[in-house]
């Protein structure tokens, strides 16, 4: 096992050496970080040139992806512009722990990933264990009275649920439970945000500005995963160990979470498996409309902006998180099926 | 399953209402008790020191880059600082200057200006302090010019220090000298409007060298203004609390800024009562968000006027584009006023006839837009030579189609307007080649390959404004800016080289005398209108949505919240 997860961890690192060089190539597509920093008033061109040549985004793109690798702190640049090179590089590169600075703010990239990703935990956590209970609780109940009332009637809602579109839906609970309750008088959920200025960041606060995000997140992926969890128990009960097991006479209930569930559930965990590392991604389109602070807004703001140290820097975090999480996965396989063998 | 999580949603916020209404009163009572009690001579005697309250809560659609102005110039940054770091001046709802850390704008008569125009001495204020209590002094100035220029920071803009200003001096600890290479008109609005604590940012400057990784640029704890910086939590929102320092102290306690990227869920929040203040709507959300009778929409004028540019080089524009007649036949042939009113508000977005209507009282007021005749633009076009020879529908002339390439970005708004006017001139007889451009591209100069500045184009449609409430653009204009492989930084996209336009535009931008400038850029104005340079489409104020609990708002184009220490809620 110990040597399976080190030959494991030891591929890791050439294939995340290769992803990072794809991304970067990606990035030189992304257009102009400096076009956009002034926002409304596009940057003076004598100011665009100077910010390029101060922030290096002169130098040729593999220039750049060596600075970003292992810094430029052993070479001398152009600050002023008077083509002699006189200012040392401050960079020590991602291989030493420097994850740059994100070129909108200036900031570290790894301090502004630092400030979201809790924000994002939060939120997708709870989203995500949600999920799980639902989705396992209604497909089983599902496959357990397959094509009973019951069984229809979620078919039915969760192809509706499946087929919404997130922004429809994000905001059509916002109007529904925030404006309109609140013209109607009934209790309503807030908007937008964290919580209420006027009362300040309490846990109360917090889980009532969760409530219409988590539902977001959680009604859509339910959707989802109960067909799928219904499907995997409905393929399980119709194998030969089940009728066996039925036939001996074991109880009904002792089948289902004996001999169906844990091998139903295989499959379920491969799915949660790689869903974890993207957790740390956050949501997009629902953080946006909720204005929740998360990963996914800080990707989608940066990649309007051209801001490639970011990008690189949540991107190379989910693709360690998703090299990690697939030998955890593979690891947490062997433990249940007790078929499979990592040697 | 959807019942049951509906009767969970509201039984948890029922419960944190619960929750969150004890929290509220248990902070309220120790307040209420202090008051009876039997009142100390000394505590009379006190100096009265003022109350605030009340929290006005603003969305903005984009998260500031930074607070510090060196970093970035975006519009939500900026705006901020009406809150926690003014300038010389504000302007107000009018664009007059309200003193801020000047004693008196500098003009000739109280010696402020020089005679030959290259000097300005500005006077501070004696009462003026950081929110720390520093004194602010002219070496806080002097600091700041300083660091703009310096080669350490990589400051987003150096306009117009680098351009302009000479040199910056401590004539006094209450007295700066800002000398001029030249006389330069555009003064009030764009030298100090900013000024940066030479006492907390040194010692940052010195230890590390430079000032793009201060602490202060994300959070300037200290400042000057009504309000101080309380606290930033990235993507979320930002505090500002009331400074009892100031020379002018705020009612409110706190601002409050939320950070609600999306329109639409921003608009709800507006509806629902959850921000006070909401901008950049737009004008088909007005009966919406007015509908409930909480709130205002104002249309506040910023300077923005959306319009055509139109490319004139001999070098790269369509041939027809360098003839005037043409030019006025495109105009007469696209009918503005139908756009406007079909896509967007007439009473808010009237046709505009000149670059700077939106700049009062810059603006030509004897000039009318071109209006929309049809039958005359066919009658010049014919003149001009262009008819259709080979009857495929478009003008011709010496073998080349009247095609004209008509670019933009890709806002929708944008979009539309080019559907709409492909069909209006082809009445005319007029074809139309539409590009659309990402933002980063459309805007780019001539060696990132910007389509504007590479002149790809004979019409370019956008909004853009001077430095406003200045008409300062005259760069846009110049021969010596036309863009190009000599000069890959120009700002004159439109290869546009009048001489008597230069002369003009050369005039007042060394004209300190306020009325001269302004009979001069009628002038521009009028010549710019008579040549065809610029095509008029909309005035595009800023529109803002206010919330009734909030009294005395003035927003102003320049710096909107420059009143907002008179700002008071009621619940």
């Amino acid at each position: 096992m110990t040597t399976y997860i080190l030959r494991r961890l030891g591929q890791a690192v050439p294939q995340l050496f290769i992803i990072s060089v794809i991304l970067f190539a990606l990035m030189q597509a992304f257009g102009d970080p400096v076009a956009t920093l002034g926002a409304r008033t596009p940057p003076k061109p004598e100011d665009k040139e100077r910010l390029r040549r101060m922030l290096g985004l002169d130098q040729p793109a593999y220039m750049q992806y060596v600075t970003w690798l292992v810094g430029n702190d052993w070479q001398k640049l152009d600050m002023d512009g008077d083509g002699i090179a006189e200012t040392p590089g401050q960079r020590k590169g991602i291989l030493r722990g420097d994850w740059g600075n994100s070129l909108v703010t200036r900031r570290p990239v790894l301090e502004m990933i630092g400030e979201r990703l809790p924000n994002t935990l939060i939120l997708m956590i709870t989203a995500e264990i949600i999920i799980i209970v639902f989705s396992l609780a209604i497909g089983l109940y599902s496959a357990l009275r397959p094509y009973s009332l019951f069984d229809n009637i979620v078919t039915g809602l969760s192809f509706v649920g499946y087929s919404m579109p997130v922004f429809w839906l994000a905001l059509s609970l916002m109007y529904l439970f925030a404006v309109n309750f609140r013209r109607w008088g009934l209790p309503y959920l807030p908007t937008v945000g964290m919580f209420d200025p006027a009362v300040g960041k309490t846990p109360a606060e917090l889980i009532k500005h969760m409530i219409l995000p988590v539902a977001t997140l959680a009604i859509i992926s339910i959707a989802g995963y109960s067909r799928f969890v219904r499907s995997s128990v409905l393929e399980v009960l119709s194998q030969d160990y089940i009728r066996t097991a039925r036939a001996k006479g074991v109880r009904a209930r002792w089948v289902v979470w004996r001999h169906a569930l844990p091998n139903a559930a295989l499959p379920f965990i491969t799915l949660i498996g790689l869903d974890i590392p993207f957790l740390l991604a956050g949501a997009v389109v629902t953080e946006r409309i909720f204005a929740w602070p998360g990963m996914g807004r800080l990707f989608i703001d940066h990649t309007e902006r051209a801001d490639f140290p970011m990008l690189m820097g949540i991107l190379m975090l989910i693709s360690i998180a998703v090299v990690i999480f697939q030998i955890i996965t593979d690891v947490v396989y062997s433990l249940v099926d007790p078929r499979i063998r990592l040697e | 399953m959807k019942q049951n999580l509906y009767t969970f949603l509201t039984l948890v916020v029922l419960a944190s209402m619960a929750l969150s209404a004890c929290g509220g009163k248990t902070a309220e009572t120790p307040a209420a008790p202090a008051q009876p009690e039997a009142p100390s001579p000394t505590q009379s005697a006190a100096p009265e020191s003022p109350t605030f309250s009340g929290t006005a809560t603003i969305t903005f659609t984009q998260e500031p880059d930074s607070l510090n102005p060196l970093y970035t110039t975006m519009f939500f940054s900026g705006i901020t600082r009406d809150f926690w770091l003014k300038g010389m001046w504000s302007f107000d709802d009018d664009n007059n200057p309200v003193l801020e850390l000047a004693a008196e704008v500098p003009s000739a008569e109280n010696g402020g200006l020089s005679a030959d125009g290259k000097t300005i001495v500005y006077k501070l204020r004696n009462d003026i302090f950081w929110s720390d209590g520093e004194p602010i002094t002219a070496d806080d100035f002097v600091f700041t010019y300083d660091m703009i220029m310096s080669d350490k920071n990589v400051v987003q803009s150096r306009y117009p220090y680098e351009d302009y200003v000479t040199g910056v001096t401590a004539t006094d600890p209450k007295t700066v000298t800002v000398t001029f290479s030249e006389p330069f008109a555009a003064w009030l609005t764009t030298i100090f409007t900013y000024v940066l604590p030479k006492h907390v940012l040194q010692p940052v400057f010195e230890t590390e060298g430079t000032l793009d990784n201060a602490a202060w640029n994300k959070a300037p704890t200290v400042g000057v203004g009504p309000f101080v910086f309380s606290e930033w939590e990235s993507g979320s929102h930002l505090i500002f609390k009331a400074n009892p320092n100031w020379i002018h102290p705020p009612k409110l306690e706190q601002v409050f800024i939320r950070i609600v990227p999306d329109d639409a869920a921003q608009e709800a929040a507006i509806i629902a009562g959850d921000t006070d203040i909401g901008v950049f709507l737009s004008s088909d959300q007005i009966e919406k968000l007015e509908a409930g009778g909480t709130v205002d929409v104002i249309a506040v004028a910023s300077g923005y006027d959306e319009g055509w540019f139109l490319n004139v080089s001999p070098v790269n524009a369509h041939p027809a584009m360098l003839d005037p007649n043409v030019r006025k036949a495109i105009a007469l042939a696209t009918d503005r006023f139908t756009i406007v009113n079909d896509l967007l508000d007439p009473e808010i977005n009237p046709v505009n006839s000149t670059y700077w209507d939106g700049t009062s009282p810059y603006g030509n007021p004897d000039l009318k837009p071109y209006p929309y005749d049809p039958e005359e633009a066919k009658r010049l076009l014919e003149a001009a030579g262009w008819v259709d020879s080979n009857g495929d529908g478009t003008r011709d002339k010496d073998g080349v189609e009247l095609v004209l390439r008509y670019i933009t970005n890709t806002r929708e708004l944008r979009k539309n307007v080019q559907a709409v006017v492909v069909q209006q001139w082809s009445l005319v007889g007029i074809g139309a080649k539409l590009e659309n451009y990402s933002s980063d591209v459309y805007w780019n100069g001539y060696n990132d390959g910007g389509p504007q500045a590479q002149g790809i184009y004979d019409i370019a449609e956008y909004s853009s404004v001077g430095s406003f409430p200045d008409p300062e653009a005259s760069a846009n204009f110049l021969c010596s800016e036309i863009s190009g492989p000599e000069n890959p930084d120009g700002a004159n996209w439109q290869g546009l080289c009048d001489e008597e336009l230069d002369a003009l535009l050369m005039e007042q931008a060394v004209t300190l005398d306020v009325e001269k400038r302004i009979e001069l850029y009628h002038q521009i104005g009028k010549l710019m209108y008579d040549k065809v340079y610029y095509i008029g489409m909309w005035l595009d104020p800023d529109l803002w949505s206010v919330n009734k609990r909030l009294q005395n708002v003035r927003l102003s184009g320049a710096t909107p919240f420059w009143n907002v220490h008179e700002w008071t809620v009621t619940q």
